[in-house]
């Protein structure tokens, strides 16, 4: 298996120095040195700017240095926008938008395979048809309203009948003491639209499953519908859901730019979207080189996976 | 037993013990870039620097269009017409305790201070966002400048010929001319005074550790989450700042009973708490829901507040306590011509009745209802309202404003494009940002009705800075709110050694134009220098540079708890004179 791993990674060395080629050549496609003066700037203060910037040397030794951040993992260039290292920046995120996300994950993934088994199990009945319905009503509705409904009917409008805040209108504290009250409201909106389209696809797979030779000779045995559910279906859909959860794995990190947005909870979706509007290439670097390789990794360790559910995979 | 468990896991934000003083404040966007001033340069910068250093000169709270002395002890004097200025200052005030001095324990404001204050604005190393504040006006300053920066070590120590030290506390600064507009610049955040140990103590971190003389101070640099919060406390040992004196209110801010606190000691606050919004609706409820003092009423939410006809705040808000106010700012929106261009910029007369007809065409007040509520001022000129130059009805006769299709059509032949026939698309370049994209399309169909067609290049700012500093835009959207308030600082505007990538984007040139502004650098107020505004004004009017003007109107919310409050936006450092009646906290 480790020379598996090792040789995957290696494969994936040349593509992950594409991606990062890429997006920094995009970036440079505009010049961002101009967002950055003050008024009335002269040729010279510009040309300075551009020094101060990095962008005076050339894109491939621009390319080669960022890198050499990468192979040592340090991001300390300073963020132009805020003059802080990327790398303080980084951490300072990631643990907001770990908040969020890590809830949101598995509440989401057990309450969507559990109503894609019960649908699938009670294809064509009224149980399944209210589940499909509201599945898709969900995922109808733009992300943006439940935010926004969200936020006025479960934290302002609930507050005013409560008498008291349970909800956060917005703003956000570290501690888990504080998670309920800041983070609950946001981690609700996320699971609710999620839910949709992880149900819908989970049981498409169930039903696959459900129509297959060992679920009929269970049920011809007797077995119970609950353990056909939880155990023999269940335990036969895993690389289908492994492949689902692994592939969102990446964006626990990333997080969602309009919760953060709406919710003023500062992690990295939030960072994100600030460094793209105020062309802060150092940022949007580190970040993209930051996605790129947690994408990479969690592919990798998604066929990890599947050897470890499924004994006919091997790894060679 | 649910609802218990419940209201044990809700957490109540900023619990104040009983003793304290705290305010919550809104900063609308994702707040402050740095807390270092002379890196600064938005009004969100500014909001936040001001609470932390402070400026020689400051705007009047109860009047802000009028200067006081902050860290001098009186306004500076002048024996010269204004080519040297002397200033004594206040003694005693302290900076902040620190550990950058020596002890931890803050030292006293000196002219050195003020010296090197001044030389941070032009050293490279800070960025030099700010060096047109000071261009042109110290005697050899820009010497001083040009040579610091060409050497490997920039010498904070090096004399400037226009720096004369009298003593610890009096110093005089002469110019190269009389420059009305320096005492305006020294009350600008970005000229605050800042001590030397701190800077070269904290080095690049210095712009998370402000260190001033300010009402508020940071006790730790995790004080500020960077786009999310900052939170500052009351410096115990502010200098001698009182809240104003009674006769310097109006009558209506009288009724709205903003003298009660008048000569009392400032700040009343122990401590802010700001929170930066960078999405509208969070703060319209956070304000709603009484945990922040004040908001800024977003455009989606006006008509909730306010009946549009009348602009008469709602009887529900009214009964709730609420209090409303509204500032004219000093705005000049306006959509540029590039005067370089071959097809819509040159001076000959067929050129000017080319922009005049798209001037005609173009129909403002249609603009403000759809996308201002009808709540901005619709002027001719660059002279936003309320400065001298400024035309009075805000009409200037015979300045092409729309819409008279007639006019336009009339005109645009004379240009030689019957009907619009033969003018090839113009190029519009604008922001994406915001409702630009909606504003630029009503344009283009207000404009077509005259067949003119808008190419509209709709762009990130950036995009749209580079293009108009490289004069490759024909035409452009642009907005311009004045650094202090003098109409100088918007006719600096088509002043041509402006031109781009100086602040004359249009790259106007008119040499009587250029002869004028350079009169009017050096005078104060008077009927003779407005005369020469209004001459100005009238100049650009005639060859039409721009289709313009707009300002807006800007409407605040006050909650019953937050008193003292009178928003401004001519300057930030009013917070010291807010308190809070915690009686009518919800």
């Amino acid at each position: 298996m480790w020379a598996y791993i090792f040789r995957r990674v290696l494969y994936n060395i040349p593509v992950y120095l594409g991606i990062v080629l890429l997006v920094m050549a995009l970036l440079r496609v505009n010049d961002p040195v101009y967002a950055y003066l003050g008024k009335n700037p002269t040729e010279e203060q510009i040309a300075q700017l551009r020094t101060d910037m990095g962008l005076d040397a050339p894109f491939l030794v621009q390319y080669v240095d960022f890198l050499g951040d990468i192979v040592t993992l340090s991001f300390d260039d300073r963020s132009w926008d805020q003059k802080r290292p990327v790398q303080d920046m980084i951490f300072d995120a990631i643990p907001p938008t770990m908040a969020i996300t890590i809830p949101q994950l598995v509440i989401t993934a057990l309450l969507s395979i559990a109503a894609g088994l019960i649908s699938a199990f009670y294809r064509g009945r009224w149980l399944d048809r209210g589940l499909v319905f509201a599945m898709v009503l969900g995922m109808s509705v733009s992300y943006l309203v439940y935010i926004i409904l969200g936020q006025f009917f479960g934290a302002f409008w609930l507050s005013e009948k409560l008498g008291f805040e349970l909800f956060a209108i917005e703003g956000y504290q570290a501690g888990v003491t504080n998670w309920f009250h800041y983070c609950a409201l946001p981690v609700a909106i996320g699971v609710i639209v999620a839910m949709g389209y992880d149900t819908r696809f989970y049981r498409a797979v169930m039903v696959e499953e459900s129509g297959k030779d060992y679920i009929t000779t269970a049920v011809s045995k007797g077995v119970g519908k609950r353990r056909i559910m939880f155990v023999h279906m269940l335990k036969n859909a895993m690389i289908p859901i492994i492949t689902r959860i692994m592939i969102t794995l990446p964006f626990i990190i990333t997080g969602s730019i309009l919760l953060e947005m709406y919710f003023g909870i500062p992690g990295m979706g939030r960072t994100l979207i600030n460094a793209v509007n105020s062309n802060d290439f150092p940022v949007i670097q580190a970040f993209a080189a930051l996605f790129a390789a947690f994408f990479i990794v969690s592919l990798i360790l998604t066929d990890v996976c599947y050897a470890l559910v499924d004994p006919r995979v091997r790894l060679s | 037993m649910i609802l218990a468990a419940l209201t044990s896991l809700a957490f109540v934000p900023s619990q104040a013990s009983a003793e304290e003083t705290v305010l919550q404040l809104p900063i609308r966007t994702d707040g402050p870039k740095s807390l270092d001033p002379v890196q600064g340069s938005t009004t969100y910068d500014n909001m936040a620097c001001v609470q932390m250093y402070e400026t020689l000169l400051v705007n009047q709270y109860a009047d802000p269009f009028k200067i006081e002395p902050l860290l001098l002890a009186e306004m500076p004097t002048t024996q010269d017409e204004g080519k040297t200025w002397r200033f004594r200052l206040k003694p005693g005030v302290k900076f902040h305790d620190n550990p950058c001095f020596e002890g931890g324990v803050g030292r006293n404001v000196t002219t050195d201070d003020v010296f090197y204050s001044i030389k941070r604005v032009v050293d490279k190393n800070n960025g030099l966002k700010n060096v047109w504040l000071l261009e042109n006006t110290i005697l050899g300053f820009d010497e001083y400048a040009e040579k610091q920066n060409a050497s490997e070590r920039f010498d904070y120590d090096a004399p400037v010929a226009g720096f004369r030290k009298i003593n610890g506390l009096e110093f005089e600064i002469e110019l190269t001319k009389p420059v009305y507009r320096f005492l305006y610049i020294l009350s600008m955040f970005q000229t605050s005074i800042v001590p030397r140990e701190a800077v070269e103590y904290y080095g690049k971190d210095f712009s998370f550790n402000a260190v001033g003389t300010g009402p508020f101070m940071l006790r730790d640099p995790s004080d500020w989450v960077p786009k999310r919060s900052l939170t500052v406390y009351r410096n115990p040992d502010y200098h001698e700042v009182f809240y104003p004196a009674r006769d310097q209110w109006s009558r209506e801010d009288m009724r709205n009973r903003l003298h009660r606190a008048a000569g009392q000691q400032v700040p009343f606050a122990d401590r802010i708490e700001f929170t930066m919004f960078v999405e509208d609706q969070p703060m319209w409820l956070q304000f709603r829901a009484g945990n922040i003092g004040y908001v800024e009423v977003p455009a989606e939410y006006f008509e909730e507040a306010f009946d549009k006809r009348t602009k008469e705040l709602r009887p529900e808000f009214e009964r709730q306590g609420i209090r409303a106010h509204s500032n004219e700012l000093l705005d000049f929106i306006f959509r540029a011509f590039n005067m370089l261009d071959p097809v819509v910029g040159g001076y000959t007369p067929d050129k000017i009745a080319l922009r005049k007809a798209m001037a005609y065409a173009v129909d403002l007040q249609e603009i403000s209802d759809v996308f201002y509520n009808n709540t901005v001022i619709v002027y001719d000129g660059p002279i936003p309202p309320q400065l001298d130059g400024h035309p009075e009805g805000h009409r200037v006769e015979g300045a092409p404003r729309g819409p008279d299709l007639d006019k336009a059509r009339e005109l645009l032949a004379e240009a030689g494009y019957p009907n619009g026939e033969g003018l090839p698309p113009i190029k519009f370049f604008a922001n994406r940002g915001g409702n630009t994209p909606e504003q630029t399309e009503l344009m283009k169909r207000q404009l077509a009705r005259i067949g003119v067609q808008l190419d509209p290049q709709l762009v990130d700012f950036s995009t749209l800075i580079e293009a108009t500093n490289n004069r490759k835009a024909p035409m452009f959207s642009f907005a311009w709110s004045s650094d202090y308030p003098d109409g100088e600082n918007n006719l600096a505007l088509f002043y041509s050694p402006n031109k781009a990538p100086g602040s004359n984007h249009s790259n106007y040139e008119r040499p009587e134009f250029d002869r004028l502004y350079e009169k009017i650098l050096t005078m104060g107020p008077s009927p003779e220098r407005t005369a020469i505004y209004e001459q100005m004004r009238d100049m650009v009017i005639d060859d039409v540079p721009y289709i313009g003007s707009l300002a807006r109107e800007r409407f605040y919310l006050i909650n019953p708890w937050l008193v003292n409050c009178k928003p401004t936006e001519r300057y930030w450092g009013w917070f010291k004179y807010l308190d809070v009646d915690e009686s009518k906290r919800p």
